[in-house]
């Protein structure tokens, strides 16, 4: 009796998965208009960045793509595979510059940057500035001196008790009340900055984490060998500890990836902002399904892009299988 | 040993102090933004970027809408040429802030004209004259037979909770002793919904809302704003407030507009009527508004065409309206109050003499 039951619930099931994946999948090919979507690739790239200079907030973002692929299919071996990190640090720095202009470029200013570009320097941005910064406070909760510990300690119990919400929205609207008139600090980096502040906190107690991981008796061998404090830290116990962090730091940067939407609701039009500009436009009213699911698509595909390196990068750290 | 302490202390909040009041008077000390503007030789403006038919992104990454036109006319004004324009998408609460701090020169943001964000005590904003009269309005589908309010007797409406909108549907229907049941929700999009599943018989929002949410819908010609209007929200740009000579630029600009459409005066006659007024001197007043003329624009620290830029950019103040809020916009607003004085319409200007 209960098998069959179980056999009828079963199909049944089965029945209704299917026919929900049947409409939807009809829905996506003859019900959805995409041209809301596909009109405005080049907006959802990069904005209202002027005309004549979109090329480079778009060689921006396909040099990180290339990268990526690079990194993750590229030849196991050889000198490629070296001079990976030096690519990946000069990144930054080029993509800042790419976008602002400067030094032979055009200048642009933040107010016209928009799109996946922005998501992509602010999650970059906050992430490389807060992950020092993290590191920094993990270390001062593990120190001796009273203040530094208390300091640190205090910071990280702070922001972690604030929602990120209102850390963005002091950044974004109570700061320019206490500047005096005439002085302004661009919105953009004050988003970086906001971002890097709470994100530090959370860095910080998984570096912790990380650092609780090691054992005394290594910063004791590296005592005997001789070696300075700075030095045990430096070439014994962070590399150390940060490999053990990486799969929670990889946590933080998806996370902090999907929480630069957030300042769609502080008007800037990054991917979310962008996304809601357009869908104001009259030839667009209505379209709401089509492009939140785009939206969801690619932060779903920028997402998977960082666990996949996050994953190659553990890989490469991981003593044993890198010795083989 | 505790002397030099406190001549510390006392030179450290002296200068603190000192340094506060520089900042205080900083504002007050560098002129009229006016200036700042010219000599920057463009225009700072904040929009919403999210309000269809007032400011929103078209696909060449470009905003459009009767706000940014605004922003085009005053660019025009100021420094000769439209297109010398950066827009600050800016939200509802940062917008007085980023007038205040100075990272927008002008306010063109959908923004109604009350009291408390008029005067010194409370915002202290400069508003230029109103350039769409809104008001909350109800819409229902044609086929419910509701013509006017007092056929809402009784019935359901919708309506985003906790807003003034909600406050100013029960004043309306109090006044009136009409019974009435509100279903409310939390935004706006969740209103239609409500609306379009049929849970009540009637809507309310701001009427230029309503309208742009009825052009979503499959069939717009099955509902009707109704005539009745709830409250008024005179929509209007601001400036930042004790600044004459930026807010006198702003508010004859917009009488600019409203003035060349009494006059008949378009983007595609103007050269003609220019060139009429330079060669006929009996047309006294036109040669004043055009500039040829009564040097009204120096006045205004503009120059003395700059009626004639502002119309060659944007056209008259029917123009604007038609182009985004007309009958052949995507989002279509009957005129109703923001049609001339003289049609019946608020919108009137003063003499420009």
């Amino acid at each position: 009796m209960n098998r069959w039951l179980d056999r009828w619930l079963t199909l049944m099931l089965l029945a209704l998965l299917g026919w929900a994946g049947w409409s939807c999948l009809h829905w996506l090919w003859h019900g959805a208009d995409w041209t809301v979507v596909v009109t405005n690739l080049p907006l959802y790239a990069v904005g209202s960045y002027p005309d004549a200079e979109r090329w480079r907030p778009l060689l921006c973002i396909v040099a990180v793509v290339v990268l990526i692929v690079i990194t993750l299919l590229g030849p196991r071996h050889g000198g490629w595979r070296r001079s990976l990190p030096l690519l990946w640090s000069a990144m930054a720095p080029l993509g800042i510059w790419l976008l602002a202009g400067g030094l032979g470029l055009s200048p642009v200013g933040t107010q016209s940057w928009g799109g996946f570009s922005l998501t992509l320097l602010l999650t970059a941005g906050s992430g490389l500035l807060a992950l020092p910064l993290g590191v920094l406070l993990a270390l001062g909760r593990r120190s001796d001196l009273p203040v530094l510990r208390g300091g640190s300690t205090a910071y990280i119990e702070l922001m972690r008790a604030i929602p990120l919400i209102a850390v963005l929205f002091f950044g974004q609207l109570l700061i320019p009340l206490f500047l005096p008139p005439g002085v302004e600090i661009n919105r953009v980096l004050r988003a970086v900055v906001a971002f890097a502040l709470f994100a530090a906190a959370y860095i910080a107690e998984d570096v912790r984490g990380g650092l609780q991981a090691i054992p005394p008796t290594q910063r004791e061998a590296a005592a005997v060998l001789g070696l300075s404090p700075w030095q045990s830290l430096q070439l014994v116990v962070l590399p150390q500890a940060l490999r053990v962090a990486l799969p929670s730091l990889t946590n933080q940067a998806v996370g902090l990836l999907q929480n630069t939407s957030l300042m769609a609701i502080l008007g800037l039009v990054e991917l979310l902002g962008i996304s809601r500009s357009l869908l104001a436009n009259p030839a667009f009213i209505g379209r709401y399904l089509e492009v939140y699911i785009w939206l969801a698509a690619v932060y779903w595909l920028a997402c998977t892009a960082m666990a996949l390196l996050a994953r190659h990068l553990e890989i490469q750290l991981d003593p044993v299988r890198s010795a083989r | 040993m505790s002397r030099p302490i406190s001549c510390r202390l006392i030179g450290a909040v002296g200068g603190l102090i000192g340094l506060l009041s520089g900042c205080a008077t900083l504002g007050d000390g560098t002129g009229s933004r006016l200036d700042l503007v010219q000599e920057r030789g463009e225009l700072f403006c904040g929009v919403s970027g999210k309000i269809p038919g007032f400011s929103f992104l078209s696909p060449d990454g470009r905003y459009a809408g009767l706000d940014v036109d605004l922003c085009k006319a005053m660019a025009a004004a100021f420094v000769g040429d439209s297109s010398k324009v950066q827009y600050r998408p800016l939200t509802a609460p940062e917008r007085f802030t980023a007038l205040r701090s100075g990272e927008i020169d002008l306010l063109s943001r959908n923004t109604t004209h009350t009291l408390s964000r008029d005067a010194a005590g409370g915002n202290g904003l400069s508003f230029a004259p109103t350039v769409f009269h809104d008001g909350q309005g109800l819409m229902v589908s044609v086929g419910s037979g509701v013509r006017s309010m007092a056929d809402l007797s009784g019935k359901a409406i919708c309506v985003g909770s906790g807003t003034t909108t909600e406050q100013n549907l029960n004043d309306a229907f109090a006044a009136q002793g009409l019974p009435y049941t509100p279903i409310k929700y939390q935004d706006l999009n969740q209103v239609v919904g409500g609306y379009l599943q049929g849970r009540c018989a009637a809507m309310t929002s701001d009427r230029s809302q309503l309208a742009s949410a009825r052009s979503g819908f499959k069939d717009p010609q099955q509902h009707v704003i109704l005539a009745d209007r709830l409250s008024k929200e005179p929509l209007a740009p601001a400036v930042v407030g004790g600044d004459q000579r930026m807010a006198d630029a702003t508010n004859w600009v917009v009488y600019a507009l409203i003035e060349a459409e009494e006059r008949g005066i378009t983007q595609a006659n103007l050269d003609d009527v220019l060139e009429q007024a330079v060669a006929d001197p009996s047309q006294a007043a036109l040669r004043r508004f055009l500039g040829v003329d009564g040097g009204l624009g120096a006045k205004l620290g503009l120059p003395d065409d700059f009626v004639v830029q502002v119309i060659r950019a944007t056209g008259n103040y029917g123009e604007i309206y038609n182009r985004h809020l007309g009958p052949g916009s995507a989002v279509t607003i009957p005129r109703g109050p923001n049609r001339l004085g003289g049609e019946g319409g608020l919108m009137i200007a003063p003499p420009f003499t």
